[in-house]
């Protein structure tokens, strides 16, 4: 086993679906890896409010003319319509040109977001899914869903090797360091080694109305190493290889494989 | 949905303000009933409004200066409504037609304010200030003009212990039709939910002077200038298009097909309000802490 993953950490300009669209063919034919990850929502910019209703059919057409290009595999942002007027916040997830979607399940609404005005939630007893690419099997979850332990865990358990994380995470708190940053590096190497997996994160970059998306991309192995980062508040590219090696030395020496279910029991009724 | 929509970047489209080729349109029938207004019921909500909006703010009235047209007819009745507390301003200047003037008088008599209003033209100030930047340049100084109104506005609204009660209307404010800290810069927008036809029948209601509820509206900040001239479309067809693409959310294909006209007349005025967007919303701050003014804030009004 072992992959080339490419962390595309592009500016999505709000709105501009034809815009962000070439950029991601830009990037997507020009790429020397087996697959592309960009950002939540990199077709169609994040912060976009009620201009998600005009914009929408525009992003589900670019994506299907993007999936037919992909001759490898690539996973980007976008909206999908899953019934008459009910949008989805989701990840396009195309291998060897065949479109699939992934779905976000925790859509926030505190501080600036306003998700659920938007989009519809995904299900976790339909929507969750494992993907094959070559010899890797990775499962997708986007942004906010990284900030609670179940998806990534349900996917890690389902057969998942690694994690790929779109994300639109703004800026917040730059003082001598910037402190989103820093709980994002926790929450990824937190994740890679309870669930032994690659966890890859990807995220906007730029200003979009009042905020500002860091930037930040990085891979944290499942041994919690961060294997690349990519820069602050620019845009950037990097290729890492997604190799066995840590995987087997990660889950020979951990206790990843128990979930012991009576906890949810005990959730369930908090 | 043709794939090519979004080819055409959309903003780019040229326009033509100047043009003074006006299209007239019947109102469709379907709007015309959408917009209908229920005169007593909508004068009674945004006259109780104006009454508590005054209270929660802890002022003794509102000032508003009257222009001769329309909107400000309209909103200064029904400040008058609300409170005893007001006080008009009659700002003319060298651009301001002789009848806007009449009409602005004829509204005093109208609501009985000959002993709360004052009369300042305001073309020295503003020939002090183009003087002092050096510009002739008509657009320039028509924005200068709005925004020594302003000024003057807000002088007396402090000198009073008043508000100061704007006069634009929702086409106006969609459109982007107004200055930036000129007639835009006012505490509160009574009428700002009221498309320019619905003025007019409230103007009607209200039993205006006749001459002021049907003439042509005009910020007069140049010689000659009428919205619906700089525009090239009438407001009836304005209004059609505000209402069904931006209350409704239709698309632009749909509005040709209900309204029969040209799609390049809905994409001015799509365009028109697309970019003056920014007028509309507070300035952006840039963020750098953890809660933001404006996009995390969510205070109300009523805060203290």
């Amino acid at each position: 086993m072992g992959i080339k993953v490419e962390l595309a950490q592009i500016r999505s300009y709000p709105g501009d679906v034809y815009r962000n669209y070439k950029k991601h063919l830009e990037i997507i034919e020009t790429t020397t890896a087996d697959c592309v990850i960009f950002p939540e929502l990199s077709l169609t910019g994040y912060i976009i409010k009620d201009l998600t209703y005009e914009i929408y059919k525009d992003a589900e057409e670019a994506t299907r003319k993007i999936a037919e290009k992909v001759n490898k595999c690539a996973v980007f942002g976008t909206i999908k319509e899953v019934r008459k007027g009910i949008l989805r916040n989701s990840a396009a997830v195309i291998i060897n040109g065949k479109l699939d979607y992934i779905y976000k399940f925790y859509l926030p609404t505190y501080g600036l977001f306003e998700e659920r005005r938007y989009f519809q939630r995904g299900d976790p007893l339909k929507d969750l899914k494992i993907f094959e690419y070559r010899d890797l099997k990775f499962g997708v979850v986007i942004c906010e869903d990284a900030w609670h332990p179940e998806p990534i865990e349900a996917l890690s358990l389902m057969g998942a090797d690694a994690i790929f994380i779109p994300s639109a995470s703004p800026m917040r708190k730059l003082r001598e360091n910037l402190a989103i940053e820093e709980s994002w590096d926790s929450l990824l190497k937190a994740h890679s080694l309870m669930n032994t997996v690659w966890t890859v994160f990807t995220n906007v970059v730029g200003s979009q109305e009042e905020e500002y998306f860091w930037g930040g991309s990085r891979v944290v192995s499942p041994l919690g190493d961060v294997k690349l980062k990519l820069k602050l508040f620019y845009e950037d590219r990097g290729v890492v290889e997604i190799t066995e090696n840590e995987l087997l030395r990660a889950r020979f020496f951990s206790s990843y494989r128990d979930h012991i279910r009576e906890f949810h029991s005990i959730l369930d009724k908090l | 949905m043709a794939f090519s929509k979004f080819s055409k970047f959309r903003w780019y489209y040229t326009l033509n303000i100047c043009s003074t080729n006006i299209l007239i349109m019947v109102m469709h029938e379907y709007i015309r009933k959408s917009l209908t207004i229920d005169c007593e019921a909508v004068t009674n909500y945004i006259v109780e409004r104006i009454r508590e909006y005054l209270e929660f703010s802890n002022k003794k009235g509102g000032v508003i200066g009257v222009s001769g047209g329309v909107d400000s007819a309209v909103t200064a009745t029904l400040l008058a409504k609300a409170t005893d507390n007001f006080f008009i301003l009659l700002m003319p200047s060298s651009s301001t037609p002789k009848i806007d003037l009449e009409d602005s008088f004829e509204m005093i008599k109208f609501l009985n304010a000959q002993n709360k209003y004052k009369l300042i033209n305001i073309d020295e100030i503003v020939s002090l200030f183009s003087n002092k930047i050096e510009t002739d340049n008509k657009y320039i100084i028509g924005n200068i003009k709005a925004r020594v109104r302003m000024i003057i506005l807000y002088a007396y609204a402090q000198m009073l212990d008043y508000l100061v009660v704007g006069t634009g209307d929702k086409s106006e404010l969609l459109l982007g039709y107004f200055t930036k800290y000129g007639d835009g810069g006012v505490d509160v927008l009574p009428i700002g939910d009221l498309y320019k036809t619905q003025v007019r029948m409230l103007g009607k209601c209200l039993e205006l002077p006749e001459r002021i509820v049907t003439k042509p509206s005009s910020p007069a900040l140049w010689e000659g200038q009428t919205a619906e001239g700089e525009l090239g479309i009438d407001y009836e067809t304005i209004d059609s298009i505000l209402y069904l693409r931006f209350d409704e959310m239709r698309s632009e294909d749909e509005i040709v097909k209900m309204l029969g006209i040209p799609i390049d007349t809905i994409k001015k005025v799509d365009r028109l309000v697309k970019i003056s967007q920014h007028k509309r919303l507070p300035p952006e701050i840039f963020r750098l802490s953890g809660r933001a003014i404006n996009s995390d804030w969510r205070f109300p009004r009523r805060w203290a």
